[in-house]
């Protein structure tokens, strides 16, 4: 507020007009200070009930997953009954936490929701197993339990990968497309190349390769790597991501946006990623920074937009790993000394 | 203020709608909420669980609902389906490996009772690659003529260049306001 400014300027203006302006000029200020006021009040308040949603779900989720954990380590010991009623009712609890989550989704950060999703994995976890040990053969069950049965079996099959689709028919995807997908497949003991004239902005598919030394001088949209066994394949920056399903024993190396790594093993990856890598049903699988280079590297970090000063290459998430604090055992970082180095084919 | 106030004063806003996005992962399904939202679209991680986002449009309140794609999440959809309005099935266009999976997993996703009643907006992704299928063909692969359950609409678009985002949404919009908002 400056009023010694407003009354100065009041002296430039003539008799009463000049006062009502000054008048019309005060109040407008104060009705903003008072708006101003106001909104800072609802500012706070919305904040408070911000933090006060938080603290209610973190207290009941608290106090729900403490209570379900007494439900089942009290089982151990009990009798046969009692143990069917703690079972059942420990049943419905998870599934009524596991709602109060959903429903609480939109207002918890990621963290938080990581945190209770592990929580709740856990807490099904111990309920499967414990089920599993304390309970007689079906045979046996009262019929009040074995809907309780019913219900966690369906749950056990849910923590399961739901649907092994057996690897894509190659026929079926060539079939009307194979113009336009671009790679190798089929191949043992080979040394095969591209060319960015053949692969800049396409989808490039390499599959059942065994023993091979690929090499791709340009970059692809998309790169897919599905059942490789013993490889080396070196790819110039990919725009978006790289795909990878059943590989094996392999050394891969390549720029892109974000890695998917599924169900491969024993395979070392010397990586630029811009976002971020995940793998999923992977052991062994080992990085370090991307090292590879080519003539015309830069010309094509160009082509695909990549950021060539960012690179998370070890920051990897693992989607069978979802314990927060602990690391995951299927990933490491390849030591520095033990870094390819050369190469040269 | 206890939690059930809150859910209930959440519940009771008009014009609000749940849309659920699903598909395989890298489908492109947080480029398009991102992208949607304004948002940078260059530093989009795999999604590890699920994004919300809450929109408004043309006077609707959006909450929309992207969920993980990978597999050892495709287990956890069914959590997310209660009171879903509208869901929006996205298919990277370019990925004929996938294609099968996707059909196979769209049609069990239809099954699902919770899902009744909810409009189906299939956006064929990724246009903007060369190798990407028209979305005639994807329709045919998808086999969405064969879907009596839902209404449907299948639109082609890209989250790289927002091309024909918006149509898809205004035409999910406009398919469930007319069955929510003009039931009274
Ligand atoms: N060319 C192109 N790439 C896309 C498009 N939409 C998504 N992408 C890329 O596809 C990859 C996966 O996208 P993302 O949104 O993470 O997929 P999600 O798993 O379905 O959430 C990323 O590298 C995106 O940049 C698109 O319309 N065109
Ligand atoms: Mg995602």
């Amino acid at each position: 507020m400056e009023p010694a400014h407003e009354f100065g300027e009041e002296t430039d203006s003539a008799g009463d007009n000049g006062a009502a302006k000054v008048q019309d000029r005060l109040q407008k200020r104060n009705q903003a200070r008072i708006d101003d006021v106001e909104r800072r009040k609802e500012e706070k308040e919305s904040q408070s009930v911000a933090e006060e949603k938080l603290e209610y779900f973190s207290s009941t989720f608290k106090r729900e997953q403490m209570c379900i954990e007494d439900l089942l380590s009290g089982c151990s010991g009990a009798d046969q009954g009692v143990v069917n009623q703690r079972l059942e009712e420990a049943t419905i609890k998870i599934v009524q936490l596991q709602k109060f989550l959903n429903d609480s989704v939109l207002f918890l950060t990621q963290y938080e929701l990581r945190q209770a999703q592990s929580a709740l994995q856990k807490l099904q976890g111990s309920l499967a197993e414990i089920r599993e040990k304390a309970l007689p053969k079906k045979k046996f069950a009262f019929r009040a339990r074995t809907k309780v049965a019913d219900k966690v079996s369906e749950q056990e099959t849910d923590s399961a990968p739901p649907y092994c689709t057996p690897p894509a028919d190659l026929g079926e995807v060539v079939r009307g497309s194979s113009s336009k997908l671009f790679g190798f497949s089929n191949m043992d003991n080979q040394y095969l190349t591209k060319t960015s004239e053949e692969i800049n902005k396409r989808d490039v598919l390499l599959s059942h390769l065994s023993n091979c030394k690929v090499r791709l001088y340009g970059s692809p949209s998309t790169l897919h790597l599905k059942h490789i066994d013993k490889c080396e394949i070196l790819c110039g920056p990919v725009a978006t991501s790289v795909f990878i399903d059943d590989c094996r024993n392999s050394t891969l190396s390549f720029p892109c946006q974000q890695l998917r790594t599924h169900s491969t093993t024993d395979t070392q990856v010397y990586l630029h990623v811009t976002s971020r890598a995940i793998i999923e049903d992977c052991h062994g699988v080992s990085f370090a920074p991307f090292s590879w280079s080519y003539p015309t590297l830069e010309e094509d970090f160009n082509v695909s937009g990549l950021n060539k000063d960012s690179n998370n290459w070890n920051q990897v998430d693992d989607f069978y790993w979802l314990a927060a604090g602990t690391p995951s055992p299927n990933w490491t970082t390849i030591p520095e000394a033990d870094r390819k180095t050369n190469w040269d084919p | 203020m206890g939690l059930l106030t809150i859910l209930k004063k959440m519940k009771q806003k008009e014009r609000e709608m749940r849309l659920l996005m699903l598909g395989l992962d890298n489908a492109g399904k947080t480029t398009i909420l991102k992208k949607f939202n304004g948002e940078d679209i260059s530093t989009i991680s795999p999604t590890l669980g699920f994004n919300i986002q809450t929109l408004e449009h043309r006077g609707f309140k959006l909450n929309m609902w992207d969920v993980g794609g990978q597999k050892s999440l495709r287990s956890y959809w069914r959590n997310y389906f209660e009171s879903t309005d509208g869901l929006v099935w996205v298919v990277d266009s370019a990925d004929r490996l996938r294609l099968q999976d996707c059909k196979q997993e769209l049609s069990t996703l239809l099954l699902e009772e919770r899902l009744a009643g909810a409009t189906l907006l299939v956006f064929a992704n990724k246009q903007d690659l060369p190798g990407a299928l028209s979305k005639e063909a994807i329709r045919e692969e998808l086999a969405l003529d064969d879907i009596k359950s839902h209404h449907w609409c299948i639109i082609d678009c890209s989250a790289v260049t927002g091309e024909n985002l918006l149509s898809g949404v205004d035409w999910l919009l406009d398919d469930i306001a007319a069955r929510i908002f003009t039931a009274d």
